[in-house]
């Protein structure tokens, strides 16, 4: 699963942060389902070239998030969507980012239906079963 | 916790009247991998040589493994890798002369099998000369001798300068390969700060022979920050930001670079001086490295005039 | 074992030298030796040691064995190997910038040191001294010269094979030596030259060769004494 996360130094993003964002998107479109194993971190870390203490930081913020649960002597696994905890306090944060993307479309002369439209059609790519491996990048 | 791996108190070199590393206090903690920075001639080759007993100090001290830099013993020698400027080898010996030369060093410690899969990787044949092979070829070669003997302890003076993109990804693979290795520590000091981003976790900073930063890369990061503030009318006259590093104006910009100033302060500030807006800028490492060894006037070499 | 790795690198790096010193000693000693058997180009009549300077015993003045027509030859060989040698060992590893690898091995600097000097003391016994004997052999062979040279001028002849040895250590030490050259960094080469001018117009052989010892030992307490404290 190493091969699709992409580092980019020199982007202004953390590399920790660029591997955590990878790897939830992956949980978000289904690449990874509830119990896949995520790799070793020191495997991940050779593959990826980067230090190993980022990588344990990356699946350490994940584990926050709680998109993984890591069981001790046996590895990081992705969680039970059921069990993820989402508080009201991250629907706040979601509903704050929407909003920003909603004004942004109205500023932009979109109708209201054209941007569900969108949002239904990035949805889609989500939640739609992924081809073969990765599927499509975009 | 335990000793650290490098240390250095008050180190100080002078070449006749130039100061070249100055008043150094440094320490290097057991298990990371510290990316060396520093622009050129800011002292990071003087600072190693005096590290490894090459150079004597004028004043000050180091300790490697715990001993005196300036009396290296053969055994802790032995637990220390060294990567020279340039990758100077010597120059007609074959491969497979010059790994009999340093497996000699090493008696047990000398992993065969690992120096001959990494020159059968690299696609070196071992009878041909040092002189023979081109630069990229010899840093490889040199990685591999630095490797081989699986050291405690590896320093590496500006290891990819001038390497393609290809031989330096092996450098950082060979140190991630290091590290993963119970209780390795690894040293380099490099110009690429992509390749410092991508594999250290730890960054010391050095300016002109002073130490500027030794930290973790996440603290650097986050400590560097670049603060744009708007005004209706005129900057102000005065400003008495904490942690200011370089400000920069223009008719009614104020362009700030911080260190360690927490964001409630800039908000804070900005407040207080009447900015109409402001905007923390995300920075890569860089740039970051750029405004924080940036002298204290520094201006933009090129200023585009304002349409 | 590691001694022997780094003997090994300085007499493979001396290598080169040692061949040229042998044949340029054998081309032109050979030369003379078959000149001095052809047309009798020496002269036998003068035999005692004691009563001149060794430089007449080499044949810088007189030749009475035709072994020591060959004697400046040995000795200006012997001193062009020394100069060679030293620079090679201590000079041109500033140049090509490997100081710092050979430094970092796993021994102590004055290891480094001694396999260097018994690196050129071996190179020196087996190119130029062994050239000697070979010399020594051919002008030997009975039917060559109506009186072949004695053992004497044979081992005398080691005389020039060590003052190329302590020319060695004046380079040496210049080498090292990172003053000025108008300043001390001179003084090798110079103390190696006296000590040649000295041994050259001694009469007696126990004082040439007490003068290449004391000379040898100055030279060498001066370069242990750089070349630990020196900077790389």
């Amino acid at each position: 699963m190493a091969l699709w996360i992409q580092i980019l130094p020199g982007s202004g993003k953390p590399i920790y942060a660029q591997v955590a964002e990878q790897i939830s998107e992956a949980i978000a479109k289904g690449e990874l389902a509830s119990g896949d194993k995520l790799p070793a971190v020191r495997k991940l870390a050779a593959e990826l070239v980067i230090n190993p203490n980022t990588v344990a930081r990356a699946y350490s913020r994940l584990e926050q998030a709680g998109l993984v649960t890591t069981k001790t002597g046996s590895g990081t696994y992705v969680s039970d969507p059921k069990l993820r905890r989402s508080d009201a306090a991250d629907i706040n944060i979601l509903t704050e980012r929407m909003d920003t993307l909603i004004t942004r479309g109205l500023n932009l002369g979109l109708e209201s239906e054209d941007i569900i439209a969108m949002f239904k059609a990035r949805i889609d790519k989500f939640v739609s079963k992924p081809k073969a491996g990765r599927g499509k990048n975009d | 916790m335990t000793e650290p791996v490098l240390q250095t108190e008050g180190l100080t070199k002078y070449y006749g009247s130039v100061l070249a590393v100055d008043h150094l206090d440094l320490a290097i903690p057991r298990g990371c991998i510290c990316g060396f920075v520093g622009r050129n001639g800011a002292g990071k080759t003087t600072a190693i040589k005096l590290m490894l007993g090459l150079l004597r100090p004028t004043a000050g001290s180091s300790r490697l493994l715990g001993c005196d830099s300036a009396a290296l013993t053969p055994a802790i020698r032995q637990r220390i890798g060294y990567v020279t400027e340039g990758h100077r080898l010597f120059r007609w010996m074959s491969i497979a002369e010059l790994e009999k030369f340093q497996r000699s060093f090493f008696a047990k410690q000398w992993d065969d099998k690992f120096f001959a899969d990494m020159i059968e990787y690299f696609d070196l044949p071992k009878k041909r000369k040092i002189k023979h092979l081109s630069n990229g070829e010899r840093a490889q070669v040199s990685l591999a001798l630095a490797l081989a003997p699986n050291p405690e302890l590896l320093i590496m003076d500006d290891p990819t300068l001038g390497l393609d993109a290809a031989i330096r990804r092996q450098f950082l693979e060979g140190m991630i390969e290091l590290i993963m290795r119970e209780g390795r520590t690894v040293l380099f000091s490099s110009h690429i700060l992509g390749d410092v981003e991508r594999v250290s976790d730890r960054i010391v900073v050095i300016d002109k022979g002073v130490l500027r930063a030794n930290c973790s890369l996440e603290e650097f990061r986050k400590a560097v920050k670049k603060v744009i503030l708007s005004f209706a009318d005129s900057t102000p006259a005065e400003v008495d930001i904490d942690g200011l590093l370089h400000c920069r104006r223009s008719e009614k910009e104020l362009e700030l670079i911080l260190v360690s100033t927490a964001d409630d302060h800039i908000a804070e500030w900005a407040d207080k001086t009447g900015a109409e807006k402001y905007h923390i800028v995300k920075m890569n490492l860089e740039d970051q490295f750029i405004e924080f060894t940036a002298p204290a006037n520094h201006k933009r070499m090129f200023r585009w005039e304002e349409i | 074992m590691r001694f022997l790795a780094l003997l090994r690198k300085e007499l493979r790096e001396s290598l080169p030298w040692l061949l040229l010193a042998a044949i340029v000693l054998l081309a032109i000693g050979g030369f003379l030796l078959r000149q001095a058997q052809t047309y009798g180009w020496y002269d036998w009549s003068a035999r005692d040691f004691s009563s001149s300077s060794i430089t007449r015993t080499y044949g810088l003045y007189y030749r009475r064995s035709p072994l020591q027509l060959t004697g400046p030859v040995l000795l200006l060989t012997s001193i062009g190997l020394g100069l060679v040698l030293g620079v090679r060992h201590f000079w041109i590893p500033y140049f090509t910038r490997t100081w710092p690898f050979l430094i970092h091995r796993s021994v102590s600097r004055s290891t480094i040191f001694w396999a260097k000097l018994a690196a050129a003391a071996i190179g020196f016994t087996a190119s130029v001294g062994l050239l000697w004997l070979v010399l020594y052999r051919y002008a030997c062979r009975p039917g060559r010269f109506p009186t072949p040279p004695t053992l004497s001028v044979f081992t005398e002849g080691w005389l020039f094979v060590l003052l190329g040895l302590v020319v060695y250590l004046g380079a040496a030490l210049t080498g090292l030596s990172t003053a000025r050259w108008y300043t001390t960094k001179v003084f090798g080469l110079a103390f190696a030259g006296i000590v040649i001018c000295i041994v050259i117009f001694q009469c007696r052989l126990a004082y040439a060769f007490a003068a290449i010892i004391i000379g040898a030992v100055i030279l060498l307490s001066q370069i242990i004494d750089t070349f630990a404290k020196r900077e790389f």
